[in-house]
């Protein structure tokens, strides 16, 4: 295990200096849009919180940290806040690949393809679209969590964004309950999948639902995505522990512990693959996990939007 | 030796945590955490319960394993909130941290 103190203050750092948990420059992350057309006005922005981009970047900054656990070098991690932010930023220009990106990135363009055909009037303005700070919320660091939601509800106040149409848990999470909470700050905060609205049949079609924790319970939107399969004629074949239930997969622990998620992540990813069905997550970083266990996973947007 | 403060409960109000007093100890949210290590977090929440701080800092590892997935919060028969006191300890120890 990484020593706590350690890790907080890199990405603490990070996230006041570059507004991005990494150090990366967020025109380098987030780079999905410029081949999807999209409107720069609606009613609702289109705010993914940058989690989907960061995907690919997580699981290379993971390979590394998994190498280094428990080790000497391991104790010289926070070094890493003294590199300057240039050179960081640099190296995530080299650091994943247009091929690593690209199923994050398609997934972003599924969600797209799911509002049009939904008929949602929707907008993006990727200068807009900043990392919520969620991560130094579940750390413990509140108060660079405070200082830098401050700074992104500002920043969506001054252009007088009040509805937010978000894609993950963890942004959800943040804009719906932390904000208001920690900073006095209310959007209108909706997910793309409560606003699936077209019909579509697939009768005899089986999948395995995995639940984020945030979405089953924090939020309780699990039933969402249920009643969406079944109005599609999917059935979807629960695992005991799902919904409120649901089993972590570890993924909060990555930052400090690798093989914690590991631990985790096996328990979680032996109870899903004995349904035999096709799993359906809907987390960037549940995602990420099952496919690093070598799940047949797939994102629940790019699913429906086979349907769309 | 472990210095006991009754008071500790209310320090960590200041950290969002006012239910620190409500766990009866029962278990429950040691017996449902996917992290099963020895009695985690009930050792930690009666740690603070007791104002054993000493005990809560020199253990800190063990709060940051806590995946904060919210299972022991969703069963404890108290409403306790097991795993928010977890994260109310995180910001505890940062502070104690950024105060050195």
């Amino acid at each position: 295990m990484y020593n706590p103190r350690y890790i907080i203050d890199v990405l603490a750092d990070n996230i006041r200096k570059t507004r991005n948990p990494f150090g990366a420059s967020n025109r380098t992350v987030n780079k999905w849009w410029k081949d999807t057309p999209m409107s720069t006005e609606g009613d609702a922005m289109l705010f993914t919180g940058l989690m989907y981009q960061l995907a690919p970047y997580i699981e290379k900054t993971t390979k590394q940290i998994e190498r280094f656990e428990d080790t000497f070098f391991a104790n010289y991690v926070w070094l890493n806040k003294y590199v300057p932010k240039f050179l960081v930023k640099l190296a995530f220009v080299f650091m994943a690949s247009k091929k690593d990106k690209q199923p994050f990135n398609d997934i972003l363009k599924s969600v797209v393809k799911i509002l049009v055909k939904s008929n949602v009037d929707f907008f993006y303005k990727p200068k807009l679209d900043y990392y919520s700070g969620i991560l130094l919320y579940d750390l413990g660091d509140n108060e660079g969590f405070i200082e830098h939601a401050k700074f992104v509800a500002g920043k969506l106040k001054e252009q007088g964004i009040k509805k937010l149409i978000t894609v993950d848990p963890h942004t959800t999470y943040a804009m719906k309950v932390l904000y208001p909470k920690y900073i006095g700050e209310s959007f209108e905060v909706k997910t793309y999948f409560e606003l699936i609205n077209f019909k579509a049949q697939d009768k005899g079609r089986q999948v395995t639902l995995h639940d984020p924790c945030f979405y089953g319970r924090y939020l309780e939107l699990s039933d969402v995505p249920r009643k969406v399969l079944d109005d599609f004629g999917i059935e979807n074949i629960d695992v005991r522990n799902s919904g409120k239930f649901t089993s972590c997969c570890g993924g909060p622990a990555e930052s400090v512990s690798p093989a914690l998620t590991k631990e985790i992540l096996s328990k979680r990813y032996a109870e899903l693959k004995e349904t035999g069905a096709p799993i359906v997550a809907y987390c960037p970083i549940c995602l990420g996990n099952l496919i690093k266990a070598g799940a047949d996973v797939e994102d629940l947007s790019t699913f429906i939007a086979r349907y769309a | 030796m472990t210095l006991v403060n009754p008071e500790f409960a209310e320090e960590l109000e200041k950290f969002g945590i006012d239910k620190t007093l409500d766990c009866f100890n029962c278990g429950t949210c040691a017996a449902i955490c996917p992290l099963i290590y020895e009695h985690f977090p009930r050792k930690m929440i009666r740690y603070a319960q007791i104002g054993a701080k000493d005990r809560i800092l020199e253990n800190y590892e063990d709060l940051w394993r806590c995946l904060h997935c919210g299972l022991c919060i969703e069963t404890c028969p108290r409403e306790a909130d097991p795993g928010d006191l977890i994260l109310g300890l995180r910001r505890f120890v940062i502070d104690n941290w950024r105060r050195a």
